[in-house]
C-alpha cells in the first residue's frame, strides 16, 4: 500500500551524488524547500566508512578484495576491471548481483554504481575538464546525435560558479580544446613528464602533455574553510573517502551546504520507481519511492522535480514512470528516452620508460594524472573517422623493481632488486570519443524485475566503425608521440577490431535524455528541463547530447547549476 | 636435537602488533635454523605452518631489512585463509606445501623439516626457478600463487613498508635523491 508524505516540498531531488549534491544546493541556498531522495544508505561526513587514514597493513586482507565474491558472483563487472575493486573501498560499489541489470549476451555493458549518500561522488576521478566550443558543436556540424542547443558560452559563467566552489588545482594552460577556468595551485609534472612535455612542444602545435585538473584543494577558500574542507595533503587515497575533505565529494560540500540552510530534508534507503505525472495538470506532482528495506511504498509531492540518479538510473525512472499522457516513460513523446547512450573507450594503452632522469624523484602521491587533450576535433584527409580522442597519462612517480612475487627469484637478490630504483615510466590511456547513435539504448526489461519489483534496466551498446578506426589511429599517434616525447622501450597494446569492448568501461555513461531544440527529436530544451513536463529537469549524465573525450563530471555540474538557477525564476515567477 | 622454546613475543616480533587471530606457539630448533610451529593456526595444521615459515622465509630472509617471520608473514596468511581466500586457493596453497615435503622426499629422501637449511633453500631455489620457466603446470600455478601472496603481505606489512608516507602534505615531482631521502626521512613534504 502507498503512503503518502503530507509533506509539500519545493523541490524534490532524485539521487546525492555529484548532481543531486549540486540542485540541493542551489534550492536551499535559493530558499526552497528541498527534499533529496537517495536509494542507498546514509553517511556522514567524515564516515566511519572512509578508509583514508588507513596504512596498508591496516586494510581488510592487505587491501584485497575477499575472493569469494568473485566465486559466488558478486561485483562481477569491477572484477572484470581488474585492480578496481579492493577491500578499502568495496563498500563504496554496488553489487550488480544484488541490483542487477541486462545487456545483450555478446554485448556486455559495464554499470557501476554507487548506492550511498553521496553516490559515485565518494569514488569519482575528480578530472575536471572544461568541454570547449568544439565539443559543443560536432553534433550540428558532422550530423550524429542530436544538436546541442547550448554552447560554451552558455556554460562559461557555470563552469567558473562551479570550479569555484568545488575547488579545481591546474595550471592556465591556454588551450581552446579545454578552456582554462577558476584555478586553484596546480600540481606539479614529474621529472618525467615535464620532459615529455617539453619534447612534444618542440614539435607540436597542437599536441600538448598538461598536467591533470583536479577537484582537489590545493589553497582551500574561505568558504571551503567553512565547510570544513581542509587542503589536499597528496595521499592519493580518495578512493578510500576523504576525512580531510580534501577533494570534492557531494558529502564533503554542496550537502553540507546545504543543511546549512535550515531548508534540506533528506531521505535515504528509499528508492524512486517513478516520478509521478499529474494527468490534469499536466506536470510531474512528485515522486513514488520504494523503501529499500522495509519494500513498502510512499509518496512525496513538490512544485519540482529534478532528476539526479546518474544518467542510467535516471533512464530508468523515466521509462517506468509510464502514464496515460506518457505510456512509454515519462516526458518521451519523443521516443528518445533512453537513446543515444554513450561512454568514453579506450581501445589503446601506451607504456614506456623516460631514460637519462635517474637523478630526479617525486615524494608524495599527486592525487590526479597528466593529460593529453583531444587534437583531432577537425577531420584530416588521411583518417577515416570523425571527432577525437585524448590521453590519460601519469608517470607520478619512480617505480621501484619491486618483484610483488610475480617473477622468478627469491632470497637475499630478490630483497636487494626490489629496493633498487626504476627508471620513470609513462603511461597513456586513449580516450575516444563515441558517436551518439539512436539504436545505442537503454530500455525496461520485458519480464526481469530488481528485488523491489522495478524492472531492471537493459543496456545495448556498442561501438562500431568511427570509434575502431579511432583506436588505430590513436596506437599509432601515441607511438609517434612517445617517440618524439623522448621515451623509450615503448610498448602499446591495441585492442583488436574483433574484441568487444565494453561500454560503461569508463564509468563515464551519458545519454537517454538527451538536450535539443527539438521536442520531436530530443528530451530536454536547453535549459535540461523536459520538452514535455515543464517542472522535470533531468541533469546528470542522461542530459548530454554528445560525450566529447573530457571526463563530463564538471559540465554536468555546471548544466545544473545553470538548470537550478533557471527553475528557481520560473518559480519566483509562479510559472512552476 | 638442540631445541630451546621461544616466547610468542619474540615470535610475533613488535609489540604494538595486533591480530584477530590467536598468535602462534613455536620452538626454534638451532641445528636445522628452522623454526617450528608447535600449535595450529585458524586453517593451516601445525606442521603445515612450519613448512610455510621456513619457505615465506627463504623466500624473504632477514638481511638489514626484516624476514618474512619478522613481518608476520604466515600469521597473516593463515588468518587471511579464511577471510579472503576460497576453496580452490586454500586447496592450491595445501597442495604447494605437500609438492615440497613431496619434492624434499623425491630428492634427498627425507622430510622437509630435517634438511639442512643449504638443504632447503636449494630445493625452494630450485623450484622457483623451474616455476617461471613452465608457467602452465599446475606445480608452476599453485607455487606462483602462494609466493605471490607471501610476498604481497610482505610488503605491505608494517614492519616492511617503512617508506609508506601517511600524510606526504603535498608532492613534489622533480627533485634530486638527497631532497627526496630526507623528505622520506621526515615523513611529509
Amino acid at each position: 500500500m502507498s503512503q503518502s508524505s503530507s509533506q509539500q516540498y519545493d523541490v524534490i531531488v532524485v539521487g546525492s551524488g555529484i548532481t543531486g549534491g549540486w540542485a540541493a544546493k542551489e534550492f536551499c541556498e535559493k530558499g526552497y524547500k528541498t527534499l533529496v531522495v537517495e536509494r542507498g544508505r546514509h553517511l556522514d561526513h567524515p564516515s566511519k566508512e572512509y578508509n583514508d587514514m588507513k596504512a596498508p597493513w591496516e586494510l581488510d586482507n592487505h587491501g584485497l578484495a575477499p575472493e569469494r565474491l568473485a566465486e559466488e558472483g558478486h561485483y562481477g563487472m569491477l572484477l572484470a576491471k581488474k585492480g578496481v575493486l579492493k577491500s578499502d573501498s568495496i563498500q563504496f560499489f554496488a553489487d550488480d548481483k544484488e541490483y542487477p541489470y541486462s545487456y545483450p549476451s555478446k554485448r556486455p555493458f559495464m554499470w557501476t554504481r554507487g548506492y550511498q549518500l553521496g553516490g559515485r561522488s565518494i569514488t569519482w576521478g575528480r578530472q575536471v575538464l572544461r568541454w570547449g566550443k568544439k565539443d559543443f558543436e560536432s553534433n550540428a556540424k558532422d550530423g550524429h546525435g542530436v544538436p546541442w542547443p547550448i554552447g560554451y558560452d552558455d556554460l562559461a559563467p557555470w563552469y567558473d560558479y562551479v570550479e569555484s566552489f568545488i575547488g579545481v588545482s591546474a595550471n592556465k594552460d591556454g588551450l581552446d580544446s579545454v578552456p582554462d577556468g577558476v584555478f586553484q595551485t596546480p600540481w606539479e609534472m614529474s621529472s618525467a613528464e615535464k620532459y615529455i612535455a617539453k619534447n612534444l612542444a618542440k614539435t607540436y602545435s597542437d599536441r600538448r602533455l598538461i598536467v591533470g585538473r583536479a577537484a582537489n584543494l590545493t589553497k582551500p577558500t574561505a568558504q571551503q574553510s567553512a565547510l570544513g574542507r581542509a587542503q589536499c595533503q597528496a595521499r592519493s587515497h580518495c578512493q578510500r573517502g576523504c576525512t580531510l575533505g580534501a577533494y570534492f565529494s557531494s558529502l564533503s560540500a554542496t550537502l553540507p551546504a546545504a543543511r546549512n540552510t535550515h531548508n534540506l530534508t533528506i531521505v535515504t534507503d528509499s528508492i524512486v520507481s517513478t516520478v509521478d505525472y499529474d494527468e490534469a495538470r499536466g506536470k510531474a506532482s512528485g515522486v513514488t519511492v520504494i523503501d529499500a528495506k522495509t519494500k513498502e511504498k510512499r509518496s512525496y509531492k513538490a512544485r519540482v522535480v529534478f532528476l539526479c540518479a546518474s544518467a542510467l538510473g535516471s533512464v530508468q525512472i523515466l521509462l517506468n514512470s509510464k502514464s496515460k499522457r506518457f505510456p512509454t516513460g515519462l516526458a518521451n513523446s519523443s521516443g528518445v528516452v533512453g537513446r543515444y547512450i554513450m561512454d568514453h573507450f579506450t581501445g589503446v594503452i601506451a607504456k614506456s620508460e623516460v631514460l637519462g632522469l635517474e637523478d630526479r624523484y617525486a615524494f608524495g602521491r599527486r592525487p590526479i594524472a597528466t593529460y593529453i587533450p583531444n587534437y583531432r576535433h577537425e577531420k584530416a584527409e588521411d583518417v577515416d573517422f570523425i571527432r577525437g580522442f585524448g590521453f590519460q597519462t601519469t608517470a607520478r612517480e619512480r617505480p621501484k623493481i619491486a618483484t610483488f612475487g610475480k617473477k622468478s627469484g627469491i632470497g637475499v637478490m630478490a630483497k636487494e632488486q626490489a629496493k633498487q630504483d626504476k627508471p620513470w615510466e609513462f603511461k597513456a590511456l586513449m580516450y575516444g570519443e563515441m558517436l551518439p547513435y539512436y539504436d545505442s539504448r537503454a530500455s525496461l526489461h520485458p519480464s526481469k524485475v530488481d528485488q523491489w519489483g522495478i524492472p531492471q534496466l537493459h543496456i545495448d551498446a556498442k561501438l562500431k566503425d568511427n570509434e575502431r578506426n579511432m583506436i588505430k589511429q590513436a596506437a599509432a599517434d601515441i607511438q609517434e608521440m612517445l617517440e618524439v616525447g623522448g621515451c623509450s622501450n615503448i610498448t602499446i597494446r591495441e585492442t583488436p577490431p574483433n574484441k568487444h569492448l565494453m561500454v560503461g568501461n569508463r564509468t563515464h555513461e551519458m545519454g537517454g535524455a538527451c538536450m535539443g531544440a527539438d521536442p520531436k527529436t530530443s528530451v530536454l530544451n536547453k535549459w535540461a528541463q523536459a520538452h514535455d513536463v515543464a517542472n522535470l529537469f533531468i541533469t546528470d549524465g542522461a542530459c548530454m547530447s554528445s560525450c566529447a573525450t573530457q571526463n563530463p563530471s564538471l559540465t554536468y555540474m555546471a548544466i545544473t547549476a545553470r538548470a537550478a538557477d533557471h527553475a528557481a525564476k520560473l518559480m519566483e515567477q509562479g510559472q512552476l | 636435537m638442540q631445541s630451546h622454546t621461544i616466547t610468542r613475543r619474540v615470535f610475533i616480533g613488535a609489540s604494538t602488533f595486533i591480530l584477530s587471530v590467536p598468535l602462534l606457539a613455536s620452538s626454534f630448533n638451532k641445528q636445522r635454523s628452522l623454526i617450528e610451529i608447535t600449535q595450529d593456526g585458524q586453517f593451516f595444521s601445525s606442521s603445515e605452518l612450519t613448512v610455510l615459515s621456513d619457505v615465506a622465509d627463504i623466500m624473504l630472509p632477514k638481511t638489514d631489512t626484516p624476514s618474512a617471520t619478522d613481518a608476520h608473514v604466515v600469521v597473516i596468511l593463515d588468518a587471511m585463509m579464511l577471510s579472503w581466500a576460497v576453496t580452490h586457493t586454500q586447496e592450491q596453497f595445501r597442495a604447494c606445501i605437500k609438492l615440497i615435503e613431496d619434492l624434499a622426499t623425491q630428492t634427498y629422501d627425507s622430510v622437509y623439516i630435517n634438511l639442512s637449511l643449504a638443504k632447503r633453500s636449494q630445493l625452494i631455489t630450485e623450484l622457483d626457478s623451474r616455476a617461471f620457466e613452465q608457467k602452465k603446470s599446475n606445480m608452476s600455478v599453485n607455487y606462483r600463487r602462494l609466493k605471490e601472496m607471501i610476498f604481497h603481505i610482505y610488503y605491505t606489512s608494517e614492519q616492511v613498508a617503512t617508506d609508506y608516507v601517511a600524510m606526504p602534505g603535498g608532492y613534489a615531482g622533480d627533485i634530486s635523491k638527497t631532497e627526496f631521502e630526507a623528505a622520506q626521512k621526515r615523513g611529509y613534504l
